[in-house]
């Protein structure tokens, strides 16, 4: 039968010897002590491999994984926040956030009105308390805007 | 009494009513940086040592205001970790274990006033403690090597399996996992990168902010979007807010045994507070022993982990005042605030400049008060954060973890990281992955590398000299019984209790 | 570990409009010898009214300083207002090609105003009481092991093979070393037992030698320090090394020679000031003060022969 914990322990495993495999591309100075760059990520990776084995030979309940629309949701939620990652710099901190902060509302309570309030609220809210209680020097719009 | 007389000294300059509202102001600064995930007391000095200037303050001043914001932001970081599960900062981690489940049954503000008072005797405790060890306890620093600093991070990991989930091998996988990130940057010994890719954000390593934030406040986002409602992370009942003095009183000898052990953990330079709130937490969890219930919302679990990590910070400016040592990641702050103030902090300092020595502890004294004062009566209005509707309150942590992990180098790559950490911490909550230990790992992997490495270069590879010292072996002892000690018990306690993270 | 992850006062230094204000990165996170230069620097830039503005001092921690480094040449190559702390540490970087191919010429360096000496320590019970106890004792093979502040090939490991190299011991591990992280952690072990001695600066040392519990046996500069008039170069003791780790910074490479040689000045007040000399004083650096052209040559030079001894000794290829 093919549990979570399987695949999963295969994939720590797989990941493990990846681990090794880049850990033998270090580069080591030859001023190298008696352990070396190496000795010690390797440690790891073989400790993570049992780890895996484990898993694989001993798996635990099957989980119990959300439904595919809540995964869509999900997926979209992560989506969003790595849109939000690029667009802070070239975008300015109040524009991204409350498109952002919007999108996680809705995701979250579902609820439209509520949603752009909260998108509204929490980028002009969060850029004032950062700018003025706790100084940080954030940049309101894209630069060159005005 | 040399104490007493030293103490006047240092009240006689940190008490004034200047000082007085610096310390209030500090106080509740503090605690609501503290209370922002992925804003520690480490940012939340650092944000402010540069106000301190622009506000043209004086040395002792200065110190007033960033202890207190320093003080503030320890007792700030429960207050999410009660209410969201989700720590504030790293030493607020453990306090997530027992009272998230108290806040889940109804009881948050009993959890708040309970740590609030816990975290009040931990740093009060330990300021005295420093107070009077201080000069005794830097020597304590010279008897830690190499071996003996490997089998300290050797006792925190094997101890670790006794916390870890009910699945040993998942708990191992997570510790492996934290120490292979804490691998990731510039190799220590050689100067060479590791796992970097060629990539120079990866340089220095990955923060640990960043998974810390990810693996919690992102994740914890995600959990909440797929259960939408049913079996709410935020269905915690509010109640009328009383002092709860028969649990603290219950709790009382816990606090006391907790702050020893927090402030020992946090005079020895390495994790800090963490290990310290970690350290008091497992102590007092097999203390109790199986009628315990720790892990399920129990008062004790609580005011370990709060009275722990206070004391340690107060312990970590030991070595800091002291030796010079910063002890953790805020000790190095306020290190580099005394430097700019022109004291340089080191086994002299005691005696010529008294006056900062002993003005510093009247200011962590009068912290203290502050905190304790401000904090009870407060409680209602933490409460309150909880019935901010979730629709308005989640996006807005997130919001306000992207800007601290934004801050911290100004680049889009650290919130790639965090969110891919997001992700990550969200599939391991489904499978069973515990994820307290990926972050012990990251935050004590360096060291224990860096020590291990060390004691090779001393001892030309001779394994045996890493038990080589009385203190070694005392601690590999504990480290071993740690280890062992869960897998006999286990049968007889059944399905150890769950870490609910 | 923890150390590194204060930047926060690094918040994103991209300012709304601000009027020009300087801003000086320093390469690390706070409490090291780049965050005290861009503070004291910033702070007495503006208080004897050099600067219209207090000096905003930004953490830009990563790769040695390597990302700060990158950073500068990379994007903020004509920022006239723009200063980053450098030392010693930056130039042996550089020399030895440690961040990731930049070269020194793609910055220009303006200034150092002040030298931390090395030194190399040990505990005040040690049997060797000079270089030369301590060179035999390698000779014959003893067990000698420093702790310093750098990686193993960094400035502090150079101070000892410098030693070892005069003293004629050719095998770069006859000398154990292990790298810390930072001076007061290396003389914490040399004090414990664990190594038999500190290389280090002397501003790293100066409480420990107050209170007796080290004793210095070299200082590696042309002559001994006024503050420390007891500790005797290694000059004195046959042994050519000198080593300072000198105070200063660099500045974009594409800024105007009149905006240069205006930071070129506004550094030599610093210099003059009574404030910097109490904050020399307190942190035991030493009078050290190039700036300008004289500055960039001086600096170019030592980079050449700091590149030449790790080829020697074997640190690089």
């Amino acid at each position: 039968m093919l549990r979570t914990d399987r695949i999963f322990g295969v994939v720590v495993i797989l990941a493990a010897l990846a681990y090794i495999a880049s850990a033998f591309q270090i580069r080591t100075s030859f001023l190298s002590d008696p352990m070396g760059s190496k000795s010690f990520p390797i440690l790891l990776g073989v400790i993570a491999i049992l780890c895996g084995a484990i898993m694989v030979l001993k798996p635990d309940d099957e989980v119990e994984w959300p439904s595919a629309g809540a995964f869509l949701k999900i997926a979209f939620a992560t989506v969003t926040m790595i849109g939000y990652a690029y667009s802070l710099k070239p975008l300015g901190f109040l524009l991204p956030t409350a498109v952002a902060a919007g999108i996680l509302s809705y995701l979250i309570a579902g609820r439209a009105l509520f949603a752009v309030l909260a998108g509204l609220g929490l980028s002009a809210g969060l850029f004032l308390v950062f700018k003025y209680a706790l100084g940080l020097g954030l940049v309101a719009f894209p630069k060159g805007l005005f | 009494m040399d104490i007493l007389s030293n103490l006047a000294l240092g009240f006689s300059i940190a008490l004034s009513p200047w000082t007085l509202m610096l310390a209030v102001i500090g106080c509740f600064l503090g605690t609501i940086i503290g209370a922002l995930p992925g804003l520690g007391p480490s940012n939340g000095v650092a944000i402010l040592i540069p106000l301190t200037f622009s506000l043209g303050l004086d040395a002792t001043s200065a110190l007033v205001l960033l202890t207190s914001v320093y003080y503030g932001a320890m007792y700030g970081g429960r207050i999410s970790s009660i209410l969201l599960n989700i720590p504030g900062d790293e030493p607020a981690l453990m306090t997530t274990l027992d009272g998230y489940p108290m806040a889940k049954a109804g009881r948050a503000g009993d959890a708040l006033v309970i740590s609030g008072v816990a975290s009040f005797v931990g740093a009060f405790l330990a300021t005295i403690g420093l107070m009077l060890l201080a000069p005794l306890l830097s020597r304590v620093a010279y008897q830690f090597g190499p071996a003996e600093y490997f089998a300290l991070y050797m006792l925190a990991f094997c101890t670790l399996g006794g916390l870890a989930s009910q699945n040993q091998a998942k708990a191992a996988f997570a510790a492996a996992l934290g120490l292979a990130i804490a691998t990731i940057g510039l190799d220590n010994q050689t100067g060479m990168p590791r796992f970097t890719f060629g990539n120079l954000h990866l340089m220095d390593g990955v923060d640990f902010l960043v998974p810390l934030v990810g693996l919690f406040a992102v994740s914890e986002v995600l959990i909440y979007i797929e259960n939408q409602g049913k079996s709410s992370s935020l269905g915690v009942k509010l109640e009328k807010v009383t002092i709860p003095f028969r649990d603290i009183g219950a709790s009382f000898g816990t606090m006391i045994r907790a702050s020893f052990t927090g402030f020992v953990a946090g005079v020895l330079p390495g994790a800090g507070a963490s290990l310290g709130s970690f350290l008091a937490y497992m102590t007092e969890k097999s203390f109790a022993g199986k009628n315990g219930g720790f892990g399920t919302g129990v008062p004790r679990g609580i005011a370990a982990p709060e009275a722990g990590n206070n004391a340690a910070a107060g312990g970590a400016l030991v070595p800091m005042l002291t030796l010079g040592v910063p002890g953790s990641g805020t000790t190095a702050v306020l290190l580099a605030l005394l430097m700019t103030l022109n004291i340089t902090p080191g086994p002299t300092l005691f005696t010529d400049r008294p006056e900062v020595v002993w003005g510093l502890i009247a200011a962590l004294l009068i912290a203290n008060v502050v905190l304790l004062i401000m904090n009870v009566p407060m409680v209602k209005l933490f409460v309150h954060i909880l019935s901010v509707p979730p629709g308005l309150l989640l996006p807005g942590v997130m919001m306000v973890s992207f800007v601290g992990i934004f801050s911290l180098t100004g680049s889009y790559f650290d919130l790639l990281l965090m969110t891919g950490f997001g992700v990550m911490g969200y599939l391991f909550r489904k499978i069973g992955v515990p994820t307290v230990p990926i972050i012990l790992g990251i935050l004590l992997g360096g060291h224990m590398e860096d020590a291990l490495r060390r004691a090779m270069i001393l001892s030309d590879g001779d394994v045996t000299y890493l038990w080589s010292s009385p203190i070694a072996i005392g601690l590999w002892a504990a480290a071993i019984i740690g280890f062992i000690a869960p897998m006999f018990l286990r049968p007889i306690l059944k399905r150890p209790d769950r870490v609910i993270d | 570990m923890n150390i590194k992850t204060l930047g926060l006062s690094a918040v994103f230094v991209v300012t709304a409009g601000a009027v020009s204000a300087a801003e000086c990165i320093a390469p690390a996170n706070p409490g090291g010898g780049w965050d005290f230069t861009c503070r004291q620097i910033g702070k007495i830039l503006y208080d004897i009214g050099q600067v219209d503005s207090p000096v905003q001092v930004t953490n830009m921690a990563g790769g040695g300083g390597g990302l700060a480094y990158s950073t500068v040449v990379n994007e903020r190559n004509d920022d006239p207002d723009l200063i980053v702390a450098a030392s010693q540490a930056t130039a042996t970087r550089l020399a030895q090609n440690a961040f990731g191919g930049a070269t020194a010429d793609q910055v220009r360096f303006v200034g150092a105003i002040g030298a931390d000496p090395g030194v190399i320590v040990v505990a005040a019970d040690s049997p060797y009481n000079n270089l030369d106890d301590l060179m035999n004792a390698v000779k014959a093979g003893e067990d000698i092991s420093f702790a310093g502040g750098s990686a193993a090939g960094g400035f502090d490991h150079l101070k000892v093979l410098m030693l070892a190299k005069e003293a004629g011991i050719d095998d770069v591990r006859a000398i154990k070393y292990i790298g810390v992280d930072g001076g007061a952690d290396a003389i914490t072990q040399t004090i414990g037992g664990f190594t038999t001695g500190m290389t280090g600066d002397i501003s790293e040392i100066v409480g420990f030698i107050e209170t007796g519990e080290v004793k210095a046996i070299a200082i590696l500069t042309d002559e001994r320090v006024d503050s420390f008039p007891d500790i005797p170069t290694a000059q004195e003791q046959g042994y050519d090394v000198t080593a300072v780790n000198w105070r200063g910074l660099y500045v974009p490479k594409g800024i105007s020679d009149e905006r240069f040689q205006e930071w070129a000045d506004k550094l030599q007040a610093v210099a003059d000031s009574d404030e910097w000399k109490a904050a020399m004083e307190a942190n035991g650096l030493a009078p050290f003060t190039r700036v300008g052209d004289d500055f960039q040559n001086w600096v170019d030079g030592v980079i050449a022969d700091t590149e030449e001894l790790s080829r020697e000794i074997g640190v690089i290829q």
